[in-house]
């Protein structure tokens, strides 16, 4: 299964035709012009499969879970049968001194070639010992398997920014992969989980062009995290009208107005949500009628409480039609507001009361 | 249960507008007569992706409405259903694809003789060869 990815494709049953739709959507959704789904339809259909190192430390197997929901039926589950995964606990056969020897051989068949992807965090407290695989410690491992890596995909919030490990009083000493390796692209793809199909473009990404995409401050793929969930919100034209939900079964729930009074993130989170959806585009937390925990995001966890509001938004009563205008103006504001708070959040470690969650 | 019984009402319709007309489709067919020029004058084909422009349901009802029925209309059975159907102008193609639910994956106006799609690739014929000669030879 070393040859072109077309050929490997076609001994599965997928038409030509099948794959150039694939690219085409892929190509929309990764915001790259039109004419791109045919160049990454040619490059990738090239391709070989690259070797590819799943390592999961401090995790809980969301990720995992997720990028799994991409698979089979979809083609992005066929692409991701189209890398070569030496190494992943919980998908691989082998098991013991087995898997870890299939690691050994592959970090060494394809140094300096593999693509190592990270889920979980790293604990650096009591020298690494809250976490060990074969006895051996996290940090211990990712320093060995970063040093031979074309490059590092951090994947969900964990491996990016340290996600609920690290959350206050971080009991473990939980780091993100890029406190730890320095000297190697790295990627982070957050979100607890991540969307499947951010997951599966990135490596699409990879495949095609050979290197990773386009990153932002954070080290995110400006593709799916360049815009806020607000910003790409369906329930967006509300909050500028200044129409919210004031509790979760009032008439503006029903009706379907925004959730920002509700403790939405949606303003400060930067995530593909709004857009891609969920479960096969079926729906995602906003359109379920929830507001967003801001999950993709770092410290979301400590950030003040998922039922409080970000801000108090400007009256709206009083405002009525003039909130459309300034509304955009809120948005900014409330975002200053907000990064305060989460750093008075986070230096505090506000406990969650019964009488949040009922705001 | 089916979504429309979740008493939520889904109203997606910006503020102050007229039936949902954000007024962002009649560029796209100032764009669509330059690149009809240019199929003509150099061949070239080209396509406008319609997930990647803010436009409305109604916008994009409005713009179908007016680019019309053409003559063709291809389905494509791959992974899902994908429709190409050509508008009243000919060259300019309408293209949907779905994913196996029948969602709508992405959406296209493509601007080419024929569209990519449609035509057999090289290889893929040469293997048709093949077995319509294993056919000949087992007769």
């Amino acid at each position: 299964m070393q040859g072109p990815l077309i050929d490997t494709l076609a001994r599965q049953g997928i038409t030509r035709r099948t794959f150039l739709k694939y690219c085409a959507t892929l190509a929309s959704m990764m915001a790259l012009p039109p004419s791109a789904g045919r160049a990454m339809a040619e490059a990738m259909a090239a391709a070989r499969r690259p070797s590819v190192i799943w390592l999961p430390f401090q995790e809980c197997t969301g990720c995992t879970e997720s990028i799994t929901r991409s698979h089979s039926p979809t083609l992005e589950g066929m692409i991701f049968d189209m890398i070569s995964l030496d190494y992943q606990e919980t998908l691989m056969a082998a098991a013991g001194h087995q898997a870890e020897e299939a690691r050994h051989a592959a970090m060494k068949a394809n140094a300096g070639k593999y693509l190592l992807i990270v889920d979980g965090s790293i604990p650096l407290g009591v020298d690494g010992a809250y976490s060990c695989i074969g006895g051996r410690s996290n940090v211990d491992i990712l320093k060995e398997a970063a040093e031979g890596a074309a490059a590092i995909v951090a994947m969900g919030s964990c491996a990016s920014y340290g996600g609920i490990p690290k959350a206050n009083p971080n009991p473990t000493g939980a780091v993100s992969v890029s406190d730890i390796v320095k000297d190697k692209p790295i990627v982070n793809i957050p979100g607890c989980p991540p969307i499947p199909v951010v997951m599966t473009g990135v490596l699409a990404h990879y495949l095609t062009f050979g290197s990773l995409p386009e990153l932002d401050a954070k080290g995110r793929p400006k593709a799916f995290f360049g815009e806020t969930i607000h910003d790409r919100c369906y329930r967006r034209p509300f909050y500028d009208q200044g129409k919210f939900a004031k509790t979760f079964d009032d008439e503006g729930a029903r009706m379907g107005w925004c959730l920002f009074e509700l403790g939405c993130k949606g303003p400060v989170t930067y995530n593909a949500c709004a857009t891609v959806k969920w479960n096969g585009g079926t729906s995602w937390p906003v359109e379920s009628g929830h507001g967003c925990l801001g999950c993709s995001e770092p410290d979301f966890w400590d950030a003040g409480g998922f039922y409080k509001a970000l801000s108090v938004p400007a009256d709206p009563l009083k405002i009525g039609a003039a909130a459309a205008v300034v509304g955009a103006g809120t948005g900014v504001a409330v975002s200053f507001a907000n990064r305060a708070k989460k750093g008075a959040a986070k230096s505090a470690h506000q406990t969650i009361t019964l009488a949040d969650l009922e705001k | 249960m089916s979504l429309e019984a979740i008493p939520i009402h889904v109203i997606n319709q910006p503020p102050g507008e007229e039936a949902g007309l954000t007024g962002n489709a009649p560029p796209l067919l100032r764009e669509l007569v330059e690149l009809v020029k240019r199929l003509l004058d150099t061949g070239e084909a080209a396509a406008i992706d319609l997930g990647a422009m803010p436009l409305t349901p109604a916008d994009l009802a409005w713009l179908r409405e007016k680019l019309g029925e053409g003559e063709i209309a291809v389905t494509l059975q791959a992974n899902g259903e994908s429709t190409l159907n050509e508008t009243a102008c000919p060259g300019v193609w309408w293209v949907t694809h779905h994913n196996e639910q029948g969602a709508v994956t992405s959406q296209f106006i493509e601007v080419a003789f024929v569209p990519e799609l449609v035509k057999a690739h090289p290889q893929d014929v040469a293997i048709g060869l093949e077995s319509l000669e294993l056919m000949i030879s087992d007769l």
